[in-house]
C-alpha cells in the first residue's frame, strides 16, 4: 500500500469533493448568492427604490444608477432588491405550506385504510386535472391580494405531487422487515410515521422540498407577471419584468435581464442543490 | 492431457475507498483438466468470485491482475479487450448465480442461445436456430421445439438455470465456469441443476470450475476441491481424500460447521473473517485457529506435501486422521415432552381473494390450507418447504401480520377473540426474526435504538434503564455492548442478525418464528447464529418456529418437522423419526436432496 496515497492533504479533499460533489456545491454556492440578494442586500444597498427621479428616465446603467433607471426614473437597482425580498418572503413560505401540506396528505394517505387511501387518491387526481395556473387566476381574482393570501394560494396549488410521492414512498416503505417487526412490537401508524418513515424517506423530502422552492419562486414570478402576485406599489420579480416588457420596444435591457436573470438563477439553484442532495443519497437509501 | 485452465501464482488487486489498490487475492495456483470437476470453495470474502471474473477478465474498472492465467496456449491475464471477446463464450463458458438478472426479460430464450452462437460460429439463423433447439434439449427442457419462442419470465427458476446452462454450451467450450449456480434455488432444483453439470461435463470432456460458499453443494459431484480463505490458498486437492480427512484446520471447521444428520452440536468459528485491509501477517486464519501456534503469524506457510491433500499448515492433521466432527455421535436421548402453548386450527390463507373497484373476485388456490398444528412450550418446530409451499405464510400468519381463516390460539386465547391492548399484548408474545439481516433494521436508526424498540413501544422504562437494559441484550446474544452506538451499515450479516435477535428478546417473547434465519449466512456464521438460538431457547425457554428450505439447518435445530408441499402439511413428525423412516414421498425427496444430511456418502467415481 502506497503511503502517498493515505496522507492527508486539505486542498486535495477540497478539489476531490468538488469533482465529487460538484452539482451539490454548485446549487449551494447559487442558493447562497440568491438568499443573499434578497434578505441581506436590500440593507447594504438603502437608496429608496420608489424615488422618483424624471430627469433621469430610462438611463442605462451608470455610476449613479447601477442597474440604470426606469421608464418613471425609479433607480433599477434599488427595484431590484426591494422585488426580491418581496418576492422571497411570499415564495418560501408558500413553498413551506406547500411542504407541510403535501408531506401531511400523503403520510396520511399511505397510512390509513385503503379505502381511505383509495377515496385520497381519486381526489389527488380530480385536483391534478385542473391546470393550475387556471386554478390560480380564478382563486386570485376572487381574493384580495396580500402576502397572507398568496402564500396560502400558492401553497395550495403545489402540493399535490409531494403528496402523491409520498404515499408510495409510504406504500413501499410498509412491507419492509423493520415496519413488520415494529409492529409485531405493538407500533401504531403514528409510531411508524415518527419513528421510521420520516426518517427513511427524509431524503426523498429534502430532494423535492428543494425543488418545490424553486417552482413557488417561479409561480409567483409568473402570477406577478400576469399582474395576480404580489400588487402595486410594491414590485417584484415578476412584476418588474412584466412592466419591463411594456416598453419592449425601447430596448431597456437593463431592466429586462437581471431579474430575469435571478428568476431562472433560483430555479436554477434549487434544481441543483436538489439533483446534488440526491445523487449524495442516493446510493444508501 | 493438458488442462484446460492453467493458473500459476495469480494475484488480484483492488481499489477499495479511495486508498489505492488493496490485494483481493494472493498467490493462487489451480489447474482445471478437461472433464473435471474443481470446486473452488470459499466463504464471502474469500476472493473465489475475483478468481472467476479474472479468469474472465470481467474484473471492475481498476483492477491489477499479476500471475498467468493459460487457458489453449494463452495467457489470459495479458490478453487484450479483443482477444478476451473470443474466449467468452467460445473457449470458456460461464454461468451466474440469478438467471433472471443474467437473461434479457425482452427477448426469447432462442434468440440469446442463437446469439452467443452466432457471434463465434456465424452461419445461417436457421442452423443457430437448430442449435438452439438442440442445446435446449440436452439441458433437459421439457418439450423443448414448443419452449423457443419463450421469454425468460415464462420459465422457472431451474428452467432459466437451465436456458443459461444451455447459452454457456452453445460453442462447446473447453472450459465451464459456474459461480454459485444453485444458490437461491430449491434444494430438488439445486440438486437437479449439480446433476446436469455433471452430466454435462462428462459427455463434453469439458472442465468446470464451480465457485461455491457451500460445500455440501459439491460433496456428491466435485473430482477436486480448492479452498480459500481470505485471499490465499488454505487446502487443495482430491475431493474424495478432501471430504473423508481434511487438513487443514480451517477446512475441518468449515466441515463441521455443517449442520449434519446425528450432530450433538455444530462447531464454532470464532471471530470474523477478516477484512482485505485488515489481514492478519502469517496464516491468515491463525487468529480463529483452535491449533495455533506462536510460528503461524510468522509467515505464510508452505504448502505440506505429506499424503492426501495439500495443505498451507504449520501443524496439518495428519494425513488420514478423523475429523473431530466425524466422531460426533448421535445424541440417544428420548424426545423431549411438551406441554401446549399455541395452536393453530384449519389454518387457511387466502391472497387476491379481494375484489377491486372493477371485476368480481378471482378464486385463487389457497397459499395455505386447513393447516392444524400444536407447538409446545420450549419446542422448537421446524417447517421445511420448497418456495412457495406456504411455509412464510404460516409464520406469517402466525405472526398475525396477514388476514387468515381459521384459529390462531396462544395459551389458551384466541386471536379471534382479542381486541386493542389486549391483542396488541398477546401479539407481542410472538417475535420474529426475517431472512435478510439488512431489510430487518431501519438503516437510519442506531442498533440501540432498534433493540430498545419494542421496550418503548411498551413504554414505562425510563432512558437509564433503557440504556442498561439494552446492553444487556447485546451481551446475550454475544455483541459488544458498545456497539448500541453505531448504524445497521456498519455491521456484518451474522452481527445483524443477532441484533435482530436481541431485539426479538427485548419484547420478552414466549414464541419466535425464525423465518429463514441463516439462509443469507456463510456457513460459519450459520453454525455459530444456530448454536446461539439454541442456548437462548433452553435459557429462557423459548419456544421456536423454525422456517427453512433447509433440512440440514432445520433437523439440527428442530424437536418435530413439518414438511409442507402446496399449502398443506405432507406430513409432521419427530425429527428423527421423520428422517430415518420419511412416509410421504415429497419428504424422501427433499431428504435426498440434502446430501450432508446423509451419515455415510456412497460417492461414485
Amino acid at each position: 500500500m502506497s503511503n502517498a496515497a493515505m496522507t492527508f492533504s486539505p486542498s486535495r479533499m477540497v478539489s476531490r469533493a468538488f469533482s465529487k460533489h460538484g452539482t451539490l456545491t454548485t446549487g449551494l454556492v447559487l442558493s447562497a448568492a440568491i438568499l443573499f440578494i434578497g434578505f441581506v442586500a436590500p440593507f447594504l444597498y438603502t437608496p429608496d427604490p420608489y424615488a422618483i427621479h424624471p430627469a433621469h428616465a430610462l438611463e442605462a446603467p451608470s455610476l449613479a444608477f447601477p442597474l440604470g433607471t426606469d421608464e418613471l426614473g425609479r433607480n433599477g437597482l434599488a427595484l431590484l432588491l426591494s422585488g426580491g425580498l418581496a418576492t422571497l418572503v411570499v415564495a418560501l413560505p408558500a413553498a413551506l405550506v406547500a411542504f407541510l401540506t403535501g408531506l401531511a396528505y400523503g403520510l396520511i394517505s399511505g397510512l390509513a385504510p385503503a379505502w381511505v387511501d383509495k377515496l385520497l387518491m381519486r381526489l389527488l387526481d380530480v385536483f391534478l386535472a385542473l391546470p393550475s395556473l387556471i386554478v390560480l387566476i380564478f382563486f386570485a381574482s376572487l381574493v384580495t391580494l396580500d402576502n397572507t393570501s398568496l402564500i396560502l394560494l400558492l401553497g395550495f396549488i403545489s402540493w399535490p405531487g409531494l403528496a402523491r410521492l409520498v404515499r408510495n414512498e409510504v406504500l413501499a416503505q410498509r412491507g419492509r422487515d423493520f415496519i413488520l417487526a415494529a409492529e409485531q412490537s405493538g407500533a401504531g401508524r403514528l409510531y411508524l410515521a415518527r419513528a421510521h418513515l420520516l426518517r427513511v424517506i427524509a431524503p426523498v423530502l429534502v430532494v423535492n422540498g428543494t425543488f418545490m422552492i424553486g417552482d413557488s419562486i417561479f409561480a409567483l414570478s409568473a402570477l406577478s407577471f400576469l399582474g395576480l402576485g404580489v400588487q402595486p406599489p410594491q414590485v417584484s420579480w415578476g412584476s418588474l419584468l412584466e412592466t419591463a416588457l411594456d416598453i419592449i420596444a425601447l430596448d431597456p435591457w437593463w431592466l429586462i435581464v437581471p431579474p430575469g436573470l435571478l428568476v431562472f438563477g433560483s430555479l436554477l439553484a434549487a434544481s441543483l442543490t436538489g439533483q446534488g442532495l440526491l445523487r449524495l443519497w442516493g446510493n444508501n437509501r | 492431457m493438458t488442462a484446460v485452465l492453467d493458473i500459476r501464482n495469480l494475484s488480484v488487486s483492488l481499489p477499495r475507498g479511495g486508498a489505492g489498490n488493496v490485494p483481493i487475492l494472493e498467490h493462487l495456483d489451480l489447474t482445471v483438466a478437461p472433464g473435471e470437476m474443481v470446486a473452488l470453495v470459499g466463504e464471502s470474502g474469500s476472493g473465489k468470485t475475483i478468481a472467476a471474473l479474472s479468469i474472465m477478465r470481467l474484473l471492475p474498472k481498476g483492477a491489477a491482475i499479476t500471475g498467468k492465467i493459460w487457458q489453449d496456449g494463452m495467457d489470459l491475464a495479458q490478453a487484450d479487450e479483443a482477444a478476451m471477446r473470443r474466449v467468452r463464450g467460445k473457449k470458456i463458458g460461464m454461468v451466474f448465480q440469478n438467471p433472471l438478472s443474467a437473461l434479457n426479460p425482452t427477448r426469447t430464450v432462442a434468440s440469446q442461445i442463437m446469439e452467443a452462437w452466432r457471434v463465434h460460429e456465424g452461419g445461417s439463423a436457421k442452423a443457430a436456430r437448430a442449435r438452439a433447439l438442440e442445446l435446449l434439449g440436452e439441458v433437459g427442457i421439457p418439450n423443448p421445439a414448443s419452449r423457443l419462442d419463450d421469454y425468460p419470465h415464462q420459465f422457472s427458476g431451474g428452467m432459466r438455470q437451465r436456458v443459461m446452462i444451455a447459452m454457456a454450451l452453445a460453442c462447446s467450450p473447453q472450459l465451464l465456469i459456474a459461480d454459485e449456480p444453485t444458490t437461491g434455488l430449491d434444494p430438488l432444483i439445486a440438486k437437479q441443476i449439480m446433476a446436469l453439470i455433471a452430466r454435462l461435463r462428462r459427455e463434453h470432456n469439458m472442465g468446470v470450475l464451480f465457485v461455491t460458499h457451500d460445500l455440501s453443494v459439491v460433496e456428491e459431484h466435485a473430482d477436486s476441491v480448492h479452498v480459500l480463505y481470505a485471499g490465499r490458498s488454505v487446502e487443495w486437492g482430491k475431493a474424495k481424500e478432501f471430504f473423508a480427512h481434511p487438513r487443514h484446520p480451517y477446512s475441518e471447521a468449515l466441515l463441521g460447521a455443517v449442520a449434519r444428520l446425528g450432530q450433538a452440536r455444530l462447531q464454532n468459528i470464532p471471530g470474523n473473517l477478516p477484512e482485505p485491509e485488515s489481514r492478519p501477517a502469517g496464516c491468515r486464519f491463525t487468529p480463529r485457529c483452535a491449533y495455533a501456534q506462536a510460528a503461524c503469524s510468522a509467515a505464510y506457510p508452505l504448502p505440506s506435501p505429506a499424503g492426501g491433500t495439500a495443505a498451507a499448515c504449520l501443524y496439518p492433521l495428519p494425513a488420514g486422521a478423523q475429523p473431530a466432527y466425524a466422531a460426533a455421535t448421535p445424541p440417544a436421548t428420548a424426545p423431549r415432552q411438551f406441554l401446549p402453548q399455541l395452536e393453530l386450527q384449519d389454518l387457511t390463507v387466502r391472497y387476491g381473494g379481494a375484489s377491486g373497484w372493477f371485476g368480481g373476485t378471482k378464486k385463487h388456490p389457497p397459499s395455505l390450507a386447513e393447516v392444524s398444528l400444536t407447538l409446545g412450550r420450549g419446542e422448537c418446530l421446524g417447517v421445511v418447504g420448497e418456495s412457495g409451499s406456504g411455509k412464510s405464510t404460516l409464520g406469517r400468519a402466525v405472526l398475525q401480520m396477514l388476514p387468515y381463516e381459521g384459529e390462531v390460539v396462544l395459551e389458551g386465547r384466541s386471536f379471534s377473540s382479542l381486541r386493542g391492548q389486549d391483542r396488541r399484548a398477546q401479539r407481542r408474545k410472538l417475535q420474529v426474526v426475517f431472512q435478510d439481516p439488512r431489510e430487518s433494521m431501519n438503516p437510519r436508526m442506531s442498533i440501540g435504538e432498534v433493540i430498545a424498540e419494542p421496550l418503548r413501544l411498551k413504554g414505562g422504562m425510563s432512558n437509564a434503564a433503557l440504556r442498561v437494559r439494552v446492553e444487556a441484550l447485546l451481551a446475550s446474544v454475544g455483541l459488544n455492548p458498545e456497539m448500541a452506538a453505531r448504524l445497521p451499515g456498519a455491521v456484518s450479516g451474522g452481527q445483524a442478525q443477532r441484533i435482530a435477535i436481541a431485539r426479538a428478546l427485548a419484547a420478552e417473547p414466549e414464541i419466535i418464528v425464525l423465518d429463514e434465519p441463516t439462509s443469507a449466512l456463510d456457513v460459519s456464521t450459520q453454525a455459530m447464529l444456530l448454536n446461539l438460538l439454541k442456548d437462548l431457547a433452553s435459557r429462557l425457554a423459548l419456544s421456536y418456529i423454525l422456517i427453512s428450505h433447509d433440512f440440514a439447518v432445520v433437523s439440527y435445530m428442530a424437536d418435530r418437522i413439518a414438511v409442507l408441499n402446496a399449502g398443506r402439511i405432507v406430513e409432521m413428525n419427530e425429527t428423527s423419526k421423520l428422517i430415518s423412516c420419511p412416509q410421504h414421498g415429497y419428504t424422501k425427496a427433499l431428504i435426498n436432496a440434502a446430501p450432508q444430511l446423509r451419515p455415510h456418502l456412497t460417492r461414485e467415481f
